[in-house]
C-alpha cells in the first residue's frame, strides 16, 4: 500500500515537473511575442482600411479612435460593433463601419466599409461569408473586383432606387446565375448608408478613450 | 392476350440498355419540342465523350475494347449527364462530365459492375460542384414571349460562346422551377405566389413539367416490359409525394406540394432511369424499397433544407453509398439456418 | 549515429513508412490545406519544426518518464511546441497563419506527431530522434507538396499563389501561371479533390514499387503494407 502511494506521488512530481517547464516556455513565448502579435494583427487591420480608405485623407490614430455601435436592424448586426472614425486636423473626415447582410444564399454576408462624411462610400470589402464557390463568392475581392462598384456612390447622388441588382432595375451588376448574393450586399450596404445619414452626428463622437491595457 | 410458349432470346445487357434508351426517347423530343435542338447537340457530346473515354479506359486497362462498346452502358451514361445539365452549356461541361463519370466512377473502381456509384450521377455533382454557374444557364421553354435563339444560334452558342448582336444570356436563360422556389421562398415569398410567376405552368415548370412526363411515359413503358424493378420508382416516388404532401398540409405557404416535386428536376428520370441501374441499386425487392424510401427521403430534405436545389443526384450517391449494407441486411434468410447465424 | 542508421532514416520517412502515403498518418491537415502549393508546404514545414523539437526534446527525457504517464507527457510536451509555433507564427508570419488558421494549432492532434514520439524518440537517444522528426516530416511535406501542386495546377491553373503571404507584396509576381486563362476546375481546390489527388498519388506510389519489385523479381518484394491505418 505504502509503496503504491509512493510511486503515485512520484508520478504525479514527475507529471507536474513537466507541466512547469511546459507553463514556463509558454508563457515565455507568450511574453516575446505579444507586442510583435499586436503590432502585426493592428496592421493588417490597417491595411484592410487602407483598401477603403486612403491613409493620407486622414491624420488621427484611426485604431484608437473608436466609436461603440449598438446593435441595430439597418446594420443587420445582432451585437454591439466597434466603428473606427477617421479626422483630418481633428474634424471628421469618415466613418469604418461593420454590417452584416443577413439574406446571402447561404447564410450571413459580413461586410466593412468605409463611409465619408458626406455619406458617399469609400469602399467595401466582404469579411467572412459562405456563398458558393465559383457561383456567389464573386463578392469576394480575392476573387472579382465586383466590390469595387461601390466605391464613391452615395445616396445623394443615387436615389433609392437604383441601389438593385441591375435584375431589378438598379445600377449594380451581377453574375447570370448568382442574383441572390450581390442582391443581399447591395441590400445591406443601402441599410446601412441610411442608418449612417441617421446617426450621422453621434457616429462621430468617439467612445471616452480605452483605458490602458484594454483589448484593441 | 398473349399466351406461353414463347421462345424469346434472353436479356442481355445490350438489349436492356438499348431498350432503356428507347424509353428515353418520348422524354428527349418533348424536350425538344419545348426548349429547341440545343439538347441534342449536348447528347451527341457527351455520347461522343463516354465511348471515346471508355475505348481509352478499357485499352488502358488491357481488356477487349469491343464487346464492352457495344453494351451500350457507356451511352446511356452520356445521354443521363447530357439530360441532367443545362443544353446551352459550353461544349466542354458534358465532355468533361462525362469523362470524369466513366473514367473514375466507372473505371478506376473496375469498370461495369464493379462500380458502387452511378457514374452519370457522379459525374454531374462534379460538374455542380466545379462548375456551378455554367450549370445555371437553363433555357426557357420556347413561345414564353422571350427571346429565342434560332436552331444555328444554339449551336454556334455552345461551341464560341457568342450570341447573337443585342441579345443578353440573361433573356435567354433562367434558373430552373425548382431554383426559383427555392430562392422566392427564402426571399419571404409563399408558394402560391411563387406559382404565379410566368415560369411555371400546371404542375410545375413550364415546359419541363411535360419533359417530366415524357420521361415518367418511358419509365412505365420498362416496368410493364419487366425491365426495372417496379419497387425502386414506387418506393421513391411514394415517399417523396408522401412527405412532400405531408409538410405542404401542413404549411402550404411555405412547403410546395407533392405533385410539383414529381414533376420538377429529376424526380421522374430519377425514379426510372438512375435510381434503377441494376449495377449501383439493391439486389432484393425489400432492399430495393428501403434504397427508395432512403433516396426520397434525402431527396425532399435536400429540396427543402439543403443548398442545392435538386436533390436527386446526391440522394442517389448517397444511398449508393448504402447499397452492400442494404443488401447484406435484407438477404432472404436461408432454410434452416437460424437468423444471424453464419453466412 | 552511423551512415547506415542514417540512411534507413531517411528512406524509411521519405518513402518507405512515408506518413502521407503509407503510413496514412496525419491525413486530417494534408487533405484540409493542401489545395495550393505554398498552404501545403507551409503546413508542412511547421510540422516538420514541430517534429523535430518533439523529437528531440523527448528522446533526452524518456528514461525518466514513467511508463504510465508518458502519452500526457508527450502530448504536453508537443502541446507547448506546438504553441510557440503557433505564436511565433501569428507574430511573424500573419497572413499565411490567417490562412493556415485552425490547422496551426490542429498540428497537435495530428497523429504522426505522437506516433514518432511514441515509436521512435521514446526509444532512441536525441540525435537519430532529431533527424527522424525531420525526415517523417518532410516526407509529409512532400507529399502536401505534390499534392498541392496538382490541385492548384488542375483548380487554378497556376502555382505558387498566395506566396506573397511568405515573402511579401513584391512575391506576387512570383505565381507561375502554369495554364494561362484557365478557367478552374473548383473540384481539384475543393476537399474532394484531396481524397482523389490523395488516391492517385497512393497508387502512383504502389505502382513505383510494383515495378522495382518485378525488376529484382528474383527477390520476394518488399512488404510495403502499412503499418497503422488512422488519421
Amino acid at each position: 500500500m505504502k509503496r503504491i502511494a509512493r510511486s503515485s506521488i512520484q508520478t504525479a512530481v514527475n507529471l507536474v515537473f513537466f507541466a512547469i517547464i511546459g507553463t514556463a516556455a509558454l508563457s515565455s513565448t507568450y511574453h516575446l511575442t505579444r507586442d510583435t502579435i499586436a503590432a502585426t494583427v493592428e496592421k493588417a487591420k490597417l491595411k484592410l482600411v487602407s483598401q477603403l480608405l486612403p491613409p493620407s485623407s486622414y491624420d488621427n490614430n484611426i485604431m484608437q479612435d473608436i466609436r461603440t455601435v449598438e446593435a441595430d436592424e439597418m446594420l443587420g448586426t445582432d451585437e454591439a460593433t466597434q466603428a473606427h472614425i477617421a479626422r483630418r486636423d481633428g474634424k471628421p473626415v469618415a466613418v469604418v463601419l461593420e454590417a452584416i447582410a443577413p439574406d446571402g444564399y447561404s447564410g450571413k454576408i459580413s461586410l466593412i466599409m468605409a463611409i465619408h462624411q458626406d455619406g458617399s462610400l469609400g469602399g467595401v470589402r466582404v469579411v467572412k461569408h459562405n456563398e458558393t464557390p465559383g457561383l456567389g463568392d464573386y463578392i469576394d475581392i480575392a476573387k472579382h473586383d465586383w466590390i469595387k462598384t461601390f466605391d464613391g456612390r452615395s445616396r445623394s447622388l443615387f436615389p433609392d432606387g437604383m441601389w438593385k441588382v441591375r435584375k431589378d432595375g438598379g445600377m449594380f451588376d451581377y453574375m447570370a446565375g448568382a442574383t441572390v448574393t450581390p442582391r443581399a450586399v447591395v441590400k445591406a450596404v443601402n441599410r446601412a448608408l441610411q442608418y449612417f445619414e441617421a446617426h450621422r452626428d453621434e457616429l462621430f463622437i468617439a467612445d471616452t478613450p480605452p483605458a490602458k491595457g484594454a483589448r484593441i | 392476350m398473349l399466351y406461353s410458349p414463347f421462345i424469346t432470346r434472353p436479356l442481355t445487357v445490350d438489349r436492356i440498355m438499348r431498350r432503356v434508351l428507347y424509353a428515353l426517347l418520348p422524354g428527349i423530343s418533348l424536350y425538344v419540342w419545348y426548349f429547341g435542338p440545343a439538347i441534342l447537340m449536348s447528347i451527341a457530346l457527351a455520347v461522343t465523350a463516354a465511348l471515346a473515354t471508355e475505348a481509352l479506359m478499357l485499352k488502358l486497362r488491357n481488356r477487349p475494347v469491343r464487346p464492352f462498346l457495344a453494351d451500350y452502358s457507356a451511352l446511356l451514361t452520356g445521354v443521363l449527364i447530357a439530360l441532367s445539365i443545362p443544353p446551352l452549356a459550353p461544349w466542354w461541361l458534358p465532355v468533361v462530365g462525362t469523362a470524369f463519370a466513366i473514367a473514375v466512377a466507372k473505371h478506376l473502381y473496375g469498370g461495369l459492375g464493379s462500380n458502387p456509384f452511378n457514374p452519370a450521377m457522379i459525374g454531374y455533382a462534379v460538374l455542380i460542384i466545379s462548375f456551378p454557374q455554367e450549370m445555371t444557364q437553363w433555357l426557357s421553354p420556347q413561345g414564353m414571349g422571350l427571346s429565342v435563339l434560332s436552331y444555328g444560334d444554339q449551336l454556334r452558342y455552345v461551341f464560341s460562346g457568342v450570341l447573337p448582336a443585342g441579345m443578353q444570356l440573361d433573356a435567354l436563360t433562367m434558373s430552373t422551377p425548382l431554383d426559383t422556389m427555392k430562392t422566392q421562398l427564402h426571399l419571404g415569398m409563399t408558394v402560391s405566389d411563387i406559382r404565379d410567376l410566368p415560369i411555371y405552368g400546371r404542375l410545375a415548370g413550364k415546359g419541363s413539367e411535360m419533359v417530366a412526363a415524357g420521361f415518367a411515359l418511358g419509365g412505365l413503358y420498362l416496368l410493364i416490359a419487366r425491365i426495372i424493378p417496379w419497387q425502386l420508382p414506387l418506393a421513391f416516388l411514394g415517399t417523396l409525394f408522401a412527405l412532400s404532401g405531408l409538410f405542404h398540409l401542413v404549411d402550404p405557404a411555405h412547403y410546395a406540394p407533392p405533385l410539383f416535386h414529381w414533376f420538377s428536376g429529376a424526380a421522374m428520370i430519377g425514379a426510372f432511369f438512375i435510381l434503377t441501374d441494376p449495377v449501383t441499386s439493391p439486389t432484393t425487392n425489400k432492399g430495393r424499397i428501403v434504397f427508395g424510401f432512403g433516396a426520397g427521403l434525402l431527396t425532399f430534405l435536400i429540396r427543402a433544407y439543403g443548398g442545392f436545389p435538386d436533390g436527386v443526384a446526391f440522394a442517389t450517391i448517397l444511398m449508393n453509398m448504402c447499397v452492400p449494407l442494404i443488401d447484406a441486411w435484407t438477404q432472404p434468410r436461408i432454410f434452416g439456418k437460424k437468423k444471424g447465424g453464419e453466412r | 549515429m552511423t551512415l547506415t542508421e542514417m540512411k534507413d532514416i531517411a528512406w524509411n520517412g521519405l518513402w518507405k513508412q512515408n506518413p502521407g502515403l503509407v503510413q496514412l498518418l496525419g491525413l486530417c491537415p494534408l487533405l484540409a490545406v493542401s489545395s495550393t502549393v505554398i498552404n501545403a508546404v507551409s503546413l508542412g514545414l511547421a510540422t516538420t519544426l514541430v517534429m523535430i523539437l518533439s523529437n528531440a526534446a523527448i528522446a533526452p527525457v524518456r528514461s525518466y518518464v514513467p511508463n504510465e504517464i508518458r502519452i500526457p507527457v508527450f502530448v504536453l510536451i508537443i502541446a507547448v511546441l506546438v504553441t510557440v509555433v503557433q505564436y511565433l507564427m501569428n507574430a511573424y508570419l500573419y497572413g499565411l497563419y490567417i490562412v493556415l488558421g485552425i490547422f496551426v494549432p490542429l498540428i497537435v492532434t495530428n497523429c504522426i506527431v505522437l506516433a514518432r514520439a511514441e515509436s521512435f524518440a521514446s526509444k532512441n537517444p536525441v540525435l537519430p530522434s532529431a533527424f527522424d522528426g525531420m525526415m517523417m516530416g518532410l516526407g509529409l511535406t512532400a507529399v502536401l507538396a505534390v499534392l498541392g501542386g496538382m490541385r492548384e495546377i488542375v483548380g487554378k491553373g497556376t502555382l505558387l499563389s498566395g506566396i506573397d503571404l511568405l515573402f511579401g507584396e513584391q512575391a506576387k509576381a512570383w505565381v507561375i501561371p502554369v495554364i494561362p486563362d484557365y478557367h478552374g476546375f473548383l473540384l481539384a481546390i475543393l476537399p474532394p479533390g484531396a481524397f482523389i489527388g490523395l488516391g492517385l498519388i497512393i497508387a502512383a506510389k504502389n505502382w513505383l514499387d510494383l515495378r522495382a519489385s518485378k525488376k529484382i523479381s528474383s527477390q520476394p518484394a518488399p512488404e510495403t503494407l502499412p503499418e497503422a491505418v488512422q488519421g
